[in-house]
């Protein structure tokens, strides 16, 4: 009866190929748009992604996300260094400042200031130079993105390609000179601003002068502590709050959900599409059903159990089901592999296919479901209407 | 003769449609009797309710009132799932409009019958490439309902009526679809191949032409038999 059930299902090509499409589409939508907003979200905290070594940042207590940035006495450093537990402290410095093109454009650039001595924080790869190089007078490392555009010089002729920033090159922050000593790659984040890195001290120099400047501390534990544990000690020491990477990152993909309107604006096109996906599957699905009614009536008043039908139901949304997914995942993945290194942010997580797993699942229960309620209250006696 | 060699016995049936205002009672109080090994036909005005009393006697229509028994089956009393079982074993139905799958071969809207009593899909193909080969459609096998014409159609779906060995074939205008030679030749094979004592054969038809080939005609009207005859002449009186 399954090979009868599957031959009823492919017999007309183009409504078969309808079906799959609606089906496709829905599974596309719902991996597809979920994908970019994950990747979204991940830049979010791209950041604290990207600083691998420590294990705890602690910050002034009011700091709501990874941007938010209350500046702390420098002594703080040496508080959060003497709490039990703690294997070493690090200052960060993180802000923006105005750099000075050749041309004599100003172009704000967030400026990251890591400890002289360790250079903790430094970008994992570089493209050029040496991340030593930083502790040279006056030294920066710009990243890739920034160098190749927004703080790249000039074209040489009017609408030429512009001339990418070099080692070796001087730029202006804050009226203070400043050499290029690098080139790093970095994650995109949320800000398109270039990133500038130099040591913590110089960031001192860079910056105008203000009365505290110490963004973050970065705290490696010592083996075998508990970490949730830590954090509490170092907030009762110190006053200061104190995250696990992962808490920070939670608590800053939490304030974009709570104070932007991206998760709604995904949440929508997700709902919809999951709704006209949904529409259109169920919809072909049950005019097939109801094209074949005649079929389903000869096939019980032939003999067959409604048991049987309703399986031979299921056994074609589950067809109609797995291809329909796996193409729609398919094209998922496709713009996955097309999308890597670009602009686009998309992440696929195993999350996201169990997700869409039970939405095509509810679209294709629901298809067979108004067509098995059809069929099994089918008066076999239509078989005789000419 | 005694309740058992007939085929199909029906006592006082009736049968309505609807509520209210727009009932309407097809069958008002039908008695008929068929034998096993005869083809009996059932003709009359449209809108008499051949169709409505084939449909009762096959079991896919429950009668409000009355007796109808097949075999002295009293389908009316059986549960749903003994019904079921009992129509796939004992019950082939030929159509006006063919019914035929049109996404499975001749061979396999053959085994159809055969694949609901349980048969493995090949074996059932095979079986019904047999049959087919018997009614001189052999080289039309692996052809797709669309590929045959009407005629062709017609006996394969007379194939599927009857590869099961059931005892009962019901019949709705048979050959109404087909033109008047084609409709004796399927009359023909029908009477060849699908009918012997152990079964009967129900044809509902408007077509007088087709009466010559019936043991005995039923005259329906208004929802009841008239009379049973034996031949034309006396169904005309
Ligand atoms: N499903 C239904 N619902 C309501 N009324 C029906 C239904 N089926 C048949 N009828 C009515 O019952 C009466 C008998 O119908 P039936 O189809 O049995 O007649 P028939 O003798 O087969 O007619 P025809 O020769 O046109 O096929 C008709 O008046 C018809 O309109
Ligand atoms: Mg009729």
């Amino acid at each position: 009866m399954f090979y009868i059930a599957f031959r009823m299902l492919v017999g007309d090509r183009g409504k078969f190929l309808g079906i799959i499409l609606g089906l496709s589409f829905a599974s596309l939508i719902m991996t597809q748009q979920p994908g970019v907003f994950v990747g979204i979200m991940t830049r979010a905290y791209s950041f604290i992604t990207d600083l691998g070594l420590p294990d705890i940042w602690v910050m002034e207590p009011t700091v709501q996300y990874i941007d938010d940035i209350k500046p702390m006495p420098d002594t703080y450093l040496y508080r959060v260094a003497s709490v039990e537990g703690v294997a070493w402290a690090k200052p960060l410095y993180k802000g923006t400042i105005q750099a000075r093109l050749h041309n004599g454009t100003f172009q704000t650039c967030n400026l990251i200031g890591l400890d002289d001595a360790t250079l903790i924080g430094a970008p994992a790869v570089m493209i050029e130079g040496k991340i030593e190089n930083l502790r040279r007078t006056d030294g920066i490392i710009v990243n890739q993105e920034g160098a190749l555009d927004k703080l790249a010089n000039p074209p040489k002729y009017p609408r030429g390609p512009k001339i990418p920033l070099k080692v070796g090159q001087e730029i202006e922050l804050n009226n203070h000179r400043a050499v290029v000593v690098g080139i790093a790659q970095t994650t995109r984040t949320f800000q398109s601003q270039p990133v500038v890195y130099t040591t913590y001290s110089n960031a001192t120099l860079f910056t105008p002068p203000q009365l505290n400047l110490l963004s973050f501390v970065l705290v490696k534990a010592k083996p075998g502590q508990n970490l949730k544990a830590l954090c509490d000690r170092i907030f009762r020491r110190t006053g200061l709050r104190a995250y696990t990477k992962e808490d920070f990152k939670s608590l800053t993909v939490n304030y974009y959900l709570k104070y932007t309107g991206i998760p709604i604006n995904f949440g929508v096109s997700v709902l919809l599409g999951f709704l006209v996906g949904a529409a259109i599957a169920g919809q072909t699905f049950y005019n097939f059903t109801l094209e074949n009614l005649r079929y389903f009536g000869v096939l019980k008043a032939m003999g067959t159990s409604e048991k049987t039908l309703l399986l031979m139901i299921i056994f074609q949304a589950l067809i109609i089901s797995f291809i329909g997914y796996g193409i729609g995942v398919g094209c998922t993945g496709i713009f996955d592999l097309l999308t890597q290194n670009t602009m686009l942010a998309f992440r696929f997580p195993w999350q996201l296919f169990i997700f869409s797993i039970f939405g095509i699942f509810i679209i294709s229960s629901f298809a067979a479901l108004i067509s098995i309620r059809k069929v099994i209250t089918l008066e076999p006696a239509i078989v005789f209407k000419s | 003769m005694t309740q058992e060699e007939f085929a199909v016995t029906c006592k006082e049936l009736i049968k309505s449609y609807g509520h209210g205002e727009t009932k309407i009672t097809a069958l008002r109080g039908v008695n008929l009797e068929v034998r096993s090994g005869e083809m009996m036909m059932l003709a009359g005005p449209s809108g008499c309710g051949k169709t409505t009393l084939i449909s009762v006697i096959a079991s896919i229509l429950n009668q409000d009132n009355g007796e109808c028994k097949v075999y002295g089956h009293d389908l009316n009393h059986m549960s749903k799932t003994e019904r079921i079982a009992f129509r796939s074993k004992n019950i082939g139905f030929v159509f006006q409009a063919f019914n035929l799958f049109p996404s499975l071969t001749a061979a396999e809207n053959v085994a159809i019958p055969l694949v609901i009593g349980g048969m493995d899909i090949k074996e059932a193909t095979q079986k019904g490439c047999e049959l087919l080969n018997e009614m001189g459609l052999g080289d039309r096998v692996s052809d797709v309902p669309a590929d045959l014409s009407g005629g062709q159609q017609q006996r394969v779906a007379i194939a599927r009526a009857m590869i099961h060995g059931p005892r009962l074939i019901v019949c709705d205008e048979p050959t109404s679809a087909l033109d008047g030679h084609t409709g004796q030749k399927i009359m023909e094979l029908i009477k060849k191949v699908a009918l012997d004592e152990t079964r009967a054969i129900i044809v509902v038809t408007h077509d007088s032409r087709i009466f010559s080939f019936a043991d005995r005609i039923a005259k329906m009207e208004d929802g009841q038999i008239l009379k049973v005859v034996n031949s034309y002449e006396e169904f005309e009186d």
